[in-house]
């Protein structure tokens, strides 16, 4: 067993004991749920559907239902897709990037946080393939054997880039989670007592006995996939990055994309985090397992991030005007100034101007600032995304071709119904899996448990 | 070997081969299988069903069952017995032809695929040497508009052309009998043939009256040359002679007299190269011909008088001559330098004028005559037969038909009703006729207020000839059989004097006494057939004589002025022009010319009023039209009159003027005229007022046109703008009007600079500093820093490209035109563009130049803010822009699926069946020449009123060898491929290699100026070649380094920087 530094505050408060903290977990699950879940997953659920139904009216009648024009060929659709793989971001961070550097305090948050990263990629994953003037002709970026003559994909192209890089990020984050669920399964399973719960989580489970055996297993794999899953953080954005950075469109044409693009993704990875287990800590009673400490410490990360990120605002403009490069200085003093000033200066409020709050103790630990903080953070992102895609666009080389974007109902329907449906799986989440790695919380329990820690458990 | 045949025996018997052994082996089975049994049961005996019959009968129950329930499409295609003569599927046959539609002429050549018209170009050979407008080549669509009246109307019901020839020639008769007057009013009639049957009929009826009503009148230029000379002729102009040019509110590349020569002439005499002319342009709207002119001023319409006395004035102080009378004011200085330039060109000088007075006319017949130039840029020995109309006859016809002395009446050809100041006297005079009948391919303003309409052929079902300029003969000749069943007005003519003729003989037969009277060498068969082939045939005559007035004396002039000049007031003037697209209306329902955006403006589908937008200011009006961003509408009151129309700020405008087009309105009381005449609502659908009719675009203005000393002139004046609380959108498809100092987008010059000869004075290239070991830095060209390996395209087979020069681009539209009908470009309709949703693969970009522009390029300091305002009189740049066919082409490396390629041609083609529609390409093509097939249009409900290809007719003009693309794919601007691979094959066929010129895109074909030149730049020969070599040539966007294959010419203004 590790020892851990008195001065160290605790990771799990209170008099927790090994049974405690599979009832805080397991119990949930095991009871009926609150009228509020219900509810909250009724609209999530409506939302979602709304938004499908946007999907599919523009799948049946065509990608004219959207504001896109001539000029902006890109806008809601790509700003949305950045902006959730972005938020993808956080999960696998905190479980393999925390892990490998061995911050224990990931342990509270690293399934919820993962579980909002698969969703949020499947988010992000929709767009890039209903964003598609002709969907059902998606499969062809993959490079598939083919009867159509020499035909292959384009491997210049960095939308394939990103094909493959999203669809590896999701994988690999997607079975590092399961593989981090099994145990917990198995405890679940062992718990419940209904029929049909033991049979789900006992196939869920995989069979896992909990001999010393499958722990050694188990953190194998875990290290394995931290190893594999830590470049591909750096990897999924900074290709993501390229999609733009390798254009010759003035403002996309940077060099500086992939790591403002990463710590963009971080920052805005964490601040969802955070907007979301502020919720779940008060509503599934998890206040000894996620402490004030856990959120300090994302919002050092959020100041770390937000900083990088403002640095790269503040680096772009003077790049632009060091150039010399008479499009490249006038697409950024035309973000601005021009007509979508608006956003850029929401931008920069949200993500450089709100984080330096942190930089207060009583600001970053305290929870109604944090939550409200982070939707900032999040809407900042979104506008980042938002001036990076449709500024750059709308008003390029030649002024004759120069518009604006104007968004329709369908744009904005999809993007509230990937909120919804991204809703709707957190919270199908948050009442059948084991929202804290129970286990692996049990595994820090004696060197940060609060009570361990003062000697005062019984 | 043995081995390998080694044989085991199944047993003795085998061995040995026994009988009962052979017997057995050739059994199927080795028992007896009862198959009948099961099968037959008791009919065992007589069916005898055998096992192959059950499996016969199994195989074809199976294969029946099969083949029924597939269904094979029944697709009835009637193969020609015998193959005519010249048709052969897949291969285009042309057709020397001509369009007169008594504003437009042009000698043209029709395109047809198995029998259908599908594509008009110039004849290069005509008169007009190939000149066409975007008027005129997409006339070929109007000839499938379902609108067209599709058989012979009496009396508000369908009836057979022998009841109505019967009904026609009765009640003539009956005219003739009682005494009463027959009226015949057509458009100019240059049709030396149906002249002459237009004499037969008079000769028939005896009490006929010939009258011409054109949509726009030259009266008063030939009044006043009868005034001086004592005939009424119209000169012809030729501008091509014209170093110095001055133009007041004539808008001759537009529409005044002549346009399509006109155009070709201005053309001749705007290379830099061989000469540049000096181009004055005086007028109140922004005209095309004023946003080409080297110096433009502004004036109101009732100083159009004024302005030519001055120059008159000037000219005359120098060179002598009687002065006019009036008060020129500060327009004697301001027209000081005009003067000189006119003097010095001397004899090779031009001043037009679009002036409706013929007061006015003399003082331009007088300056032109002081300077000589009749004979030399002014021709009267060769005038033209085109703006025939007499003011005077017109007015006496009003009066007569409302006094009730006509007892019929054919009108043919014009819709007065429509286009004339008086429409509406018109049609209470003719209610006073006691038979009219109308003949027209529309049931339109006039003709629906007709007793009965012969509908009429179009041009490209009949049979016409046309001598515009005397000893210019064309043809016209069908190139499809009528689609209904119309018959063309000469043979309604024909019928109704009673000859059984038709006019196809009758016309040869007037070419035949032609050949004979002129006296031409040949047969006049071989005359007739080569003519034909030809479309044209010239012949000189004797110059006419005529005799000059003594001395020339200036108090009509002096009247006409003052008389103009006492309409100016406080209140706004309006100025009415016709649009590029429009002309005078009769091109209303054609999807095409909706639109294109007017070539000025850029606003598609509809009609405004412009104003400068520092007046709008001054009322509070929407300066700003975007998708958003509606115009404010105003409501215009002209005497008794008030309508209400959107405005649109037009830099250039004259202050305190109005600029209205007419052509606008048609249908408005629910003439049937085409859907594309009316207006279309977000969804798609005709919008309807609240009768249920459906709502004309834009609305009609012919009657606000005023009468000054009885002449009715294209302006209004005294009129009040009042601003209202409505909003109205309009579609523009550039929304963004100055170049923003982009130097590297247009390269310009003044002709001083240009003369010098210093390429880097007006045209340097771009260059970067690279690493250098001997000085640690140099400057290369951009050309030579590149990241990526060239194409193999340089020297090796072909590599296609374009030249574009700025210089002589006028911006006139027809290349947008060509390029719809050649490609098959979809048309989306108002809403669309709105939404910057054109799909032309050619566009042409439009750009005022601004006053902040002029700080930059001094040096100081500038705001981009202000760049983004053109000045009050800008000077104006066309830009055709479409794809640059990129040798490092920025769409083709970010396509994921290689649907966007480049050819070993240098030609960056596009693969719409591999095409997913990411639209990445789009995004990163620095020219956004990339469209994007946002709705599948040929079926989407959205575009069926506007698309042709929804309409069962309309789409017979696509082009067979041109896909229509698909929703959810790219596309762009080919370098017309299809004609690459056409041209190639025709080539290689005969076994030789391509000639220069043989190809041509749409585009440069349709270029009325040659601006557009098309060819293969690996051939060092070609054209091409050399305008790609010159030093005028430059790469738009060259520091991008996509290295296009497109080559654009600086444009040149000969002018000097205080004038510009």
């Amino acid at each position: 067993m590790q020892k851990e530094a008195a001065i160290r505050e605790p990771l799990i408060l209170g008099h927790k004991t090994y049974h405690d903290i599979t009832n805080d977990v397991v119990n949930p699950i095991e009871e009926k749920a609150p009228k509020t879940w219900y509810l909250l997953l009724a609209i999530s659920a409506i939302v979602g559907m709304w938004g499908i139904g946007c999907i599919l009216y523009l799948i049946g009648t065509g990608i004219g239902v959207w504001g896109l024009n001539k000029t902006v060929g890109w806008a809601w659709d790509i700003t949305n897709f950045v902006w959730w793989v972005g938020i993808g971001h956080a999960g696998t961070l905190i479980s393999a990037v925390l892990l490998l550097f061995r911050q224990k305090w990931r342990m509270a948050i690293n399934r919820s946080a993962e579980a909002m990263t698969i969703f949020a990629v499947m988010m992000a994953a929709l767009f890039p393939g209903i964003h598609m003037g002709r969907i059902w002709m998606a499969y062809w970026v993959l490079p598939l054997p083919n009867q159509f003559g020499s035909l292959w994909v384009n491997f210049n192209s960095p939308l394939l880039w990103d094909v493959f890089a999203i669809s590896t990020y999701f994988s690999v984050s997607l079975v590092f989670w399961y593989i981090g669920l099994i145990p917990d399964f198995a405890t679940i399973r062992d718990k419940v007592t209904d029929p049909i719960k033991k049979k789900a989580y006992s196939m869920l489970s995989f069979g896992w006995s909990g001999n010393a055996k499958h722990w050694n297993r188990f953190e194998e794999v875990s290290l394995v996939l931290a190893g594999l899953a830590t470049p591909l953080v750096f990897s999924v954005h900074s290709i993501v990055s390229m999609d733009f950075a390798t254009s010759v469109i003035p403002g996309w044409h940077t060099t500086i994309f992939p790591p403002y693009f990463v710590s963009g993704a971080v920052f805005s990875g964490f601040a969802m985090v955070l907007t979301l287990l502020l919720i779940m800590r008060k509503a599934m009673h998890l206040e000894a397992y996620i402490t004030n400490k856990h959120v300090e410490y994302m919002n050092i990360v959020i100041i770390v991030t937000g900083s990088i990120v403002g640095v790269a605002y503040l680096t772009e403009l003077f790049v632009s005007w060091y150039s010399g490069v008479e499009y490249e200085s006038y697409a950024f003093i035309n973000r601005f100034s021009g007509p979508y000033a608006w956003a850029y200066w929401c931008m920069m409020t949200c993500n450089v101007i709100t984080p330096q709050l942190f930089w207060v103790k009583k600001i970053r630990t305290n929870l109604f600032a944090t939550f409200i903080l982070s939707i900032i953070v999040n809407i900042g992102m979104w506008f980042e995304r938002f001036v990076i895609i449709v500024t750059s666009l709308h008003r390029d080389y030649l002024p004759s071709s120069w518009t604006m974007f104007y968004p329709t109902f369908v744009d904005i329907g999809v993007f509230i119904g990937t909120l919804g449906l991204f809703f709707t799986f957190f919270l199908l989440f948050a009442r059948y899996f084991p929202v804290l790695a129970l286990n692996e919380l049990k595994t820090i329990l004696k060197s940060s448990g609060e009570s361990y820690k003062n000697d005062d458990a019984h | 070997m043995a081995s390998m045949n080694k044989k085991y025996w199944k047993g003795l018997d085998h061995l040995h081969n026994t009988e009962a052994f052979t017997a057995q082996a050739n059994k199927e089975f080795s028992e007896e299988v009862p198959v009948e049994d099961f099968l037959a049961k008791q009919e065992k005996e007589s069916a005898g069903t055998s096992r192959r019959d059950f499996l016969k009968f199994m195989g074809f129950s199976i294969t029946a069952a099969t083949v029924a329930a597939c269904e094979t499409p029944v697709i009835k295609s009637i193969p020609y017995v015998n193959k005519p003569e010249d048709l052969t599927p897949g291969v285009a046959n042309y057709y020397a032809s001509a369009y007169y539609d008594g504003m437009d002429f042009a000698n043209v050549l029709v395109k047809t695929r198995e029998g259908r018209p599908i594509h008009i170009k110039g004849n290069k050979g005509g008169f007009t040497g190939g000149a066409v407008n975007a008027r005129i080549n997409s006339s070929v669509l109007e000839l499938y508009n379902t609108a067209r009246v599709q058989e012979p109307w009496l009396n508000g019901e369908a009836t057979t052309w022998g009841k109505l020839d019967a009904k026609v020639v009765s009640e003539l008769e009956k005219a003739k009998a009682a005494g009463k007057r027959i009226a015949v009013i057509t458009n100019s009639v240059v049709s030396p043939s149906a002249n002459k049957l237009i004499a037969d009929f008079k000769a028939k009826y005896e009490l006929v009256d010939h009258v011409t009503i054109d949509a726009v009148s030259y009266d008063a230029i030939r009044t006043a040359h009868n005034t001086v000379l004592g005939a009424r002729v119209l000169p012809f102009y030729d501008f091509a002679k014209a170093k110095t040019l001055v133009a007041v509110n004539a808008d001759f590349l537009n529409d005044w007299v002549y346009p399509t020569a006109f155009t070709k002439g201005y053309a001749a005499m705007r290379k830099p190269e061989t000469g540049l002319s000096k181009h004055y342009q005086i007028e109140t709207n922004m005209s095309l011909s004023g946003s080409n002119a080297d110096v433009r001023m502004t004036m109101k319409p009732s100083e159009e008088g004024v302005v030519l006395a001055a120059i008159y004035n000037n000219i005359a102080a120098k060179l002598g001559g009687e002065t006019i009378a009036a008060n020129v004011g500060d327009w004697k200085q301001k027209t000081a330098k005009i003067a000189d330039d006119l003097i010095a060109a001397k004899g090779s000088s031009l001043v037009v004028s679009g002036s409706k007075l013929a007061g006015v006319q003399e003082i331009v017949v007088a300056i032109n005559k002081t300077l000589g130039n009749y004979g030399t840029t002014v021709d009267i020995n060769q005038p033209l037969n085109i703006g025939q109309q007499d003011d005077a006859a017109v007015a006496q016809l009003l009066k007569d038909l409302n006094a009730g002395a006509y007892g019929a009446a054919i009108i043919a050809g014009t819709n007065p009703v429509y286009t004339h100041a008086q429409g509406n006297e018109i049609l209470k005079g003719l209610s006073k006729v006691a038979f009219s009948v109308a003949v027209g391919e529309y049931a339109d303003e006039t003709a629906a207020n007709c007793t009965a309409i012969a509908p009429d052929h179009n041009y490209l079902e009949s049979w016409k000839d046309a001598e515009v300029r005397v000893g210019e003969l064309s043809l016209t000749q069908p190139a499809i059989q009528p689609l209904y069943k119309t018959r063309q007005f000469e043979d309604s003519i024909l019928a109704w004097t009673g000859s059984a003729d038709s006019f196809h003989s009758y016309m040869k037969a007037t070419w035949k006494s032609k050949h004979a009277s002129l006296g031409l060498l040949g047969l006049a068969d071989d005359f007739w057939h080569q003519s034909l082939h030809d479309g044209v045939a010239s012949y000189s005559s004797a110059a006419p004589s005529y005799t000059w007035v003594e001395s020339w004396n200036a108090g009509n002039a002096s009247v006409a002025v003052k008389a103009l000049q006492q309409k100016a007031s406080e209140n706004f003037e309006i100025q009415f022009y016709h649009k590029v697209g429009l002309g005078a209306g009769n091109h209303a329902a054609n999807p095409w010319l909706q639109e294109m955006p007017d070539p000025i403006t850029k606003v598609t589908w509809d009609n405004y009023a412009t104003m400068a937008p520092a007046d709008m200011a001054e009322l509070g009006l929407n300066l700003e039209i975007g998708q958003e961003l509606p115009a404010s509408v105003v409501t215009l009151s002209v005497g008794s009159e008030q309508i209400e129309v959107p405005v649109f700020p037009l830099p250039g405008q004259a202050s305190k003027t109005i600029g209205l087009a007419l052509g606008y309105g048609r249908g408005n009381n629910g003439e049937n005229i085409g859907k594309s005449a009316f207006q279309t609502a977000e969804n798609g659908d005709h919008k309807k007022d609240v009768n249920g009719n459906l709502m004309p675009i834009g609305v009609k203005v012919s009657h606000l046109q005023q009468a000054v000393n009885g002449s009715v002139v294209a302006a209004a004046f005294g009129a009040a703008v009042a601003k209202t609380e409505k909003e109205y959108a309009l579609a523009c498809t550039q929304t963004h009007h100055t170049v923003m100092g982009r130097e590297s987008v247009v390269k310009e010059t003044s002709l001083a600079v240009f003369q010098h000869g210093h390429k880097h004075e007006y045209n340097h290239e771009h260059t970067l500093p690279v690493h250098s070991a001997a000085n640690g830095a140099e400057d290369k060209p951009v050309t030579e820093v590149d990241l990526w390996d060239a194409h193999p395209v340089e020297d090796i087979g072909h590599r296609w490209g374009m030249s574009i020069d700025l210089s002589t681009c006028i911006g006139c539209g027809s290349c947008i035109t060509a390029c719809h009908s050649e490609n098959n470009v979809p048309v989306v309709g108002k809403d669309e563009v709105r939404r910057s949703r054109d799909m032309h693969w050619m566009r042409i970009d439009r750009y005022f130049s601004s006053e902040e522009e002029k700080v930059r390029k001094a040096g100081g300091d500038f705001d981009y803010g202000l760049m983004e305002e053109p000045e009050a009189n800008p000077s104006v740049v066309h830009m055709p822009m479409m794809c640059q066919h990129c040798n490092h082409a920025p769409c083709e490396t970010v396509c994921p699926v290689a649907a966007t390629t480049h050819s070993n041609e240098g030609l960056n083609q596009m693969t719409y069946n591999r095409c997913i529609g990411t639209r990445y390409c789009a995004n990163n093509c620095p020219y956004k020449v990339r469209r994007f097939n946002w709705f599948n249009y040929k079926a989407y409900r959205k575009f069926t009123e506007v698309n042709p290809s929804q309409d069962e007719m309309g789409r017979l003009v696509l082009n067979p060898d041109v896909t229509v693309r698909s929703r959810g794919v790219m596309e762009k601007c080919s370098l017309c491929v299809q004609r690459i691979q056409a041209g190639k094959l025709d080539a290689k066929k005969e076994g030789r290699p391509v000639k220069d010129g043989e190809v041509q895109s749409a585009c440069a074909e349709a270029c009325p100026t040659n601006a557009i030149v098309f060819g293969d730049l690996n051939d060092k020969n070609s054209e091409i070649r050399k305008m790609a070599d010159g030093d005028r040539a430059y790469n738009v966007l060259e520091e991008v380094g996509t290295r296009p294959n497109i080559y654009y010419q600086v444009k040149v203004r000969n002018a000097e920087h205080s004038e510009a």
